[in-house]
């Protein structure tokens, strides 16, 4: 086995730590349940092209209570170093405890890339932290190329919900934060080869200035007409479970519809059988669980952007006219479908 | 209680076709909507000046000295309302760094304010830098992404969507809260504001005011931060793809396509 990349590696692992100067690129961890979310591994393997073309370093930004641990994913990942601030106050994303640390550390660091994840946590900081430092910044970049003459980043976004893309870059400030689409890039090979010593930064709590007052007794969301709906997940007769079909559209944050094999099952009322002679709808994602898809169903679903159909029988008609076609059996897949969502 | 909300126009997507085999973009009709969730975020405010009172002041997203979204506003119950003119209106192209500045210097010129509500995303674009950025120049806490909100005892109030469940959150006054899209169904204009307010008769008309941006800023500085370097389509629509696998195999690649076209 060639370990020669191991004193590279140890090589550089020394200079990380001594070089003056700054820059490098960096991201910020998204931590999920006690571990890093695949968004920011997929952003670490970005961050890794882009460095070995810049000749730069990769630095990973990990903020949570008991996170210490994760660091070494982090390096597997492609990270040449790790930053941890370990903090009882930054047990839940909160922005003034997160943004302080993060912009000290931004400020002490001069990093020439910044990257987050376009999560919920990423899309508060990414922004403040690009104002406060002056810097540019992408959202929802769903590929990255390298303006190499003058160290830019460019990034392709999605315009219209991905109808065609734009591509940005900002060419003279720095830093240049992005924030990363979930999904965009590949999750890179996880070295487990590599590893190292993150370096632990002190933490000065600072209260939050949103206080979570509880959960927001009786809040319905409003109706949104299914006709207007962007993600619809709709039951047929081989849904089997409509609890778990309720779910994945809590989950996708779409409507719940059906055909009218769902109707006659009571799941669903009139107003929300798709079919010519119902409702014609014409959203982003159109899930069908267990719709056979007759004539009229399928014509009604003529304007969906993303078609997925899951149905055992591999003769159903929903397959022609369907994007992604699973032929299994809905119960089967669901439960692992909610479950890889959650992450 | 003084509330800004900050609207922007997009072109309206039903006019757009886009070719992705020849790469180009047809504009059939050149019709511009208020971007969804900045006329949400009007809604929110006029919502709050309905229960507790308050001066209600819409500002634009853009340079763009074309006031339609400010008379859609003032037509829909908005108090006054503020647009812009100078040589920003010159700029290729004015991004979300620029107009933070124009606009918390404009916030600072009417005096301040209890509220600053937007959308938290532009439907073209799916940017949401705005809100936070304008956030961060005036000092203030932000709410982003909320499904309501509203203005009591000194404290904004909002709803938040999160992992599921839907959070009461509050900050205090002032604040910025930036408003999903289809978060609150938004009323109509008007008929009579809307008439008189295209005629410039009336209070209505009077309350449509022009600023120039060299007395707020030094128009000099404001350079755009962000380049746009082209543009790219999605390969053509390919039908019928099959998983195969085990379910739960299937069921990880359909999360990773899933994720990709829901945003949330
Ligand atoms: C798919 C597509 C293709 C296009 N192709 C072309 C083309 O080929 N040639 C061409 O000349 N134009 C084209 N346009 C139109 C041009 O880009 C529009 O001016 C554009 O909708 C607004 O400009 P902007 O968002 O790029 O930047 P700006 O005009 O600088 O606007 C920045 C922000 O301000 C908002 N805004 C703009 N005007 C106002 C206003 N009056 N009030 C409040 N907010 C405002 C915008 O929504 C945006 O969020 C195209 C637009 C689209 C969507
Ligand atoms: N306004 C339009 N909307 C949709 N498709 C168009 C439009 N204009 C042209 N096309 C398509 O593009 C092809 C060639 O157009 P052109 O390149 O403009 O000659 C036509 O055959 C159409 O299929």
């Amino acid at each position: 086995m060639d370990v020669s990349y191991l004193d590279l590696l140890m090589a550089q692992q020394e200079e990380v730590t001594e070089a003056e100067g700054g820059g490098g690129i960096w991201v910020v961890a998204d931590v999920v349940d006690g571990a890093v979310a695949p968004v920011t591994l997929e952003a670490l393997g970005a961050a890794r092209t882009l460095a070995d073309a810049l000749g730069a370093y990769v630095y990973g930004v990990l903020l949570g209570q008991g996170v210490a641990g994760l660091a070494q994913t982090l390096y597997q990942a492609g990270a040449d170093g790790v930053r941890v601030a370990d903090h009882p106050a930054l047990a839940r994303f909160a922005l003034e405890p997160y943004l302080k640390v993060l912009a000290d550390l931004l400020e002490a660091e001069q990093p020439e890339v910044v990257m987050f994840g376009a999560t919920a946590q990423g899309q508060e900081l990414a922004p403040r932290l690009a104002q406060r430092m002056g810097g540019g910044l992408v959202e929802h970049a769903t590929a990255v190329s390298l303006d190499e003459t003058t160290r830019t980043v460019q990034a392709t976004f999605p315009i219209y919900g991905g109808e065609y893309f734009e591509i940005a870059a900002c060419p003279e400030a720095r830093p240049q934060f992005l924030t990363i689409e979930p999904g965009a890039f590949p999750v890179p090979f996880m070295d487990t080869y590599r590893k190292g010593e993150p370096t632990m930064l002190e933490v000065e709590p600072v209260e939050p200035a949103v206080r979570v007052v509880g959960a927001a007794e009786g809040f319905e969301p409003p109706v949104v007409p299914l006709a207007q709906a962007a993600v619809i997940v709709a039951a047929g007769r081989q849904a089997g479970d409509f609890e778990l079909v309720k779910r994945l559209a809590t989950a996708l944050g779409g409507r719940v519809a059906g055909d009218r094999g769902a109707r006659d099952a009571g799941w669903i009322g009139p107003e929300q059988v798709v079919d010519v002679r119902g409702v014609t709808v014409a959203p982003q994602v159109y899930v069908a669980v267990g719709i056979r898809g007759d004539t009229f169903h399928n014509a009604a679903i003529e304007g969906a952007k993303f078609i997925v159909a899951i149905h055992p029988d591999p003769t159903a008609p929903i397959f022609e006219v369907a994007d992604l076609c699973l032929e299994a059996d809905p119960q089967e897949v669901l439960p692992a479908l909610l479950e890889t969502l959650k992450r | 209680m003084r509330i800004i909300v900050i609207l922007g126009r997009v072109l309206d997507p039903r006019g757009i076709v886009v070719n992705r085999r020849r790469g180009r973009i047809f504009i059939n009709r050149e019709e511009y909507i208020i971007n969804p969730a900045d006329r949400c975020a009007l809604e929110a405010a006029l919502r709050i000046k309905d229960a507790a009172g308050a001066e209600v002041v819409a500002l634009p997203r853009g340079p763009l000295p074309d006031d339609d979204v400010l008379r859609q506003a003032l037509a829909t119950g908005a108090d006054r309302a503020v647009y812009f003119v100078g040589q920003v209106a010159n700029l290729p192209y004015a991004d979300d760094a620029v107009m933070t500045r124009v606009l918390a210097a404009a916030v600072e010129r009417l005096g301040g304010a209890d509220l600053v509500l937007t959308g938290s995303t532009t439907l073209d674009t799916g940017q949401g830098q705005l809100g936070p950025r304008l956030a961060e120049a005036l000092g203030w806490p932000q709410i982003v992404g909320a499904w309501d909100v509203e203005a009591v005892d000194g404290k904004a109030r909002a709803i938040l969507l999160r992992d599921d469940d839907y959070l009461a959150v509050e900050a205090d006054l002032p604040a910025v809260v930036t408003v999903l899209p289809g978060a609150l169904k938004p009323r109509y204009p008007d008929g009579v504001r809307l008439i008189n307010v295209y005629k410039g008769v009336g209070e209505v008309a009077a309350a449509l005011e022009e600023w120039d941006v060299s007395d707020l800023v030094d128009e000099a500085a404001l350079q755009p931060l962000l380049e746009k370097r082209g543009q790219d389509f999605p390969p053509e629509r390919e039908r019928g793809v099959r998983l195969e696998g085990l379910p739960a195999e299937m069921a990880q690649a359909l999360a990773d396509a899933l994720r990709q076209r829901v945003c949330r």
